[in-house]
């Protein structure tokens, strides 16, 4: 599976597959994207069979992202890996289709719980 | 009117717990010791603002060598290793994180800003109108660190002005 990690910080994409790797998901094809344009582009381009995506990220957000995606016709699996969480940003998310809302800090058990189900 | 803050002390310092849990110190054994020292020197600092229904900011401030060390562990690589690009972004991210977590706790409608890094101490920061509301201050394998929260009183303008 290809699988599209979209963040601002290059620290956090780092620790993202880090914790993918330790998780037991490191076989995945993992890319990598600095923000919500430009990990709407390489959607477009390379076709991710997942995105995480963190929320707050200049140029495009996460939620805007996620939106545009699906207004073009985008049905890519997609959860936030994000330090926000609110009830509000959890409601959005859910409505705007995504399927997961993983807080940070976050483990390497928590990364299997949520993925495990996806990525089989 | 902006709303009484509902993040306390003990939640911040739960917060800073589990950012050593996850990250800084995963094997427990360099936690970070309490020295509840406001006023402990810093040589780096990074901050996150948070508007809305809450203004204000979050500050996590400490010591070169222990930004350093926060990066080394971020980045799985040893401290001799960490570039000032490493030290930067690590030190945004922890304010970023931090502050996340804190913004959950906000009622409705707060908005958190993308990190700020200042290689320069805390003290030479300066937030107008803002009181520090709560603190997390501590030694890190000798180093400080701190984690502060400052208030925005730009609500009070108004009876100011009147």
């Amino acid at each position: 599976m290809k699988i599209l990690i979209a963040d601002d910080s290059r620290v956090m994409r780092q620790i993202v597959v880090r914790t993918m790797r330790q998780a037991g998901f490191g076989d995945h094809d993992l890319i990598e994207a600095s923000n919500g344009r430009e990990a709407f582009d390489m959607a477009k381009a390379e076709n991710p069979d997942l995105i995480l995506s963190d929320w707050n990220m200049p140029e495009m957000t996460g939620i805007e992202l996620l939106r545009q995606l699906r207004a073009s016709g985008s049905d890519v699996k997609f959860g936030f890996v994000t330090s926000e969480s609110t009830p509000e940003m959890k409601d959005q998310a859910q409505a705007a289709g995504a399927l997961f809302f993983i807080v940070k800090p976050f483990s390497a058990e928590r990364f299997d719980e949520v993925f495990a189900p996806i990525l089989g | 009117m902006s709303v009484e803050v509902e993040v306390n002390e003990n939640d911040l310092a739960e917060m800073v717990e589990q950012v050593w849990e996850s990250y800084l110190d995963p094997e427990g054994i360099n936690p970070l010791i309490p020295t509840y020292d406001e006023n402990q020197p810093s040589e780096v600092h990074s901050s996150v603002s948070i508007s809305g229904s809450w203004t204000g900011h979050i500050v996590y401030a400490c010591s070169i060598e222990a930004a350093r060390r926060a990066a080394a562990a971020f980045l799985a690589m040893e401290p001799d290793e960490v570039s000032q690009e490493d030290l930067s972004d690590v030190l945004g991210e922890l304010a970023n994180i931090v502050g996340g977590n804190v913004k959950a706790m906000l009622p409705p409608g707060a908005f958190l800003s993308l990190p700020q890094v200042v290689l320069a101490p805390e003290s030479t920061a300066r937030f107008p109108n803002t009181e520090r509301i709560s603190g997390v201050y501590g030694i890190w394998d000798g180093e400080p660190v701190s984690i502060s929260m400052w208030h925005s009183r730009a609500d009070n303008n108004q009876e100011d002005g009147a």
